[in-house]
């Protein structure tokens, strides 16, 4: 069995789920945020992948 | 992560997440939240503090609670596990001031090392993006899995 401080080493960390934290998700928080990554998607788009 | 962070919970589309900053100032819950946007697949970053007695959250608050690297540590965290669920996921973020850009700059570096092994970095500069460099000023950012 892992220690909690091997599972914490992981970079993918162990979450727990919480229902009421479906609320958030609706809401229109950092709405002004979204609004100005919208805008960069407009003006600026994508970078370019080089593959 | 070798740094420590805090302990996640989040719903189960992992676009919202909670966890409880500890410090001198005491007990702060704080929500990172991942919004969607006009572009299917690209997604907005935010975090801050909750107001238990409004249940608004507030992204400018300065919470000086001594932790600001564990914060910092738990959000990528975060990001890990919302890109693991779908890997082609961008996901945007910059500061609610300059100082606050300066701030997830500061992380971002911190992190880098370990970071840049699993994502493509972006910052952007001038009204184009570019791959992320240390010591360049940002005035946003943006991931995605390798």
């Amino acid at each position: 069995m892992k220690t909690i401080e091997e599972l914490n080493e992981k970079k993918i960390p162990i979450v727990r789920i919480d229902k009421s934290l479906e609320k958030y998700k609706s809401m229109p928080i950092f709405q002004d945020k979204v609004d100005m990554a919208n805008e960069v998607l407009r003006t600026v788009g994508l970078p370019k992948l080089v593959k | 992560m070798k740094l420590p962070r805090y302990e996640l919970t989040a719903e189960k589309s992992l676009m919202v997440f909670e966890f409880t900053s500890e410090g001198p100032k005491g007990q702060i819950p704080k929500l990172i939240k991942l919004s969607e946007t006009a572009l299917k697949g690209f997604y907005n970053l935010a975090f801050g503090d909750k107001n238990l007695e409004s249940g608004n959250i507030d992204d400018s608050v300065i919470s000086n609670n001594g932790d600001s690297e564990q914060v910092l540590a738990t959000v990528v965290s975060a990001v890990y596990a919302f890109t693991e669920m779908e890997r082609e996921n961008w996901v945007y973020a910059t500061g609610s001031t300059k100082s606050r850009t300066r701030l997830y700059r500061m992380g971002i570096t911190k992190y880098f090392e370990e970071v840049k092994e699993d994502f493509l970095i972006f910052g952007l500069k001038e009204g184009e993006w570019e791959n992320f460099e240390k010591d360049v000023e940002y005035t946003a950012f943006l991931v995605r899995r390798k």
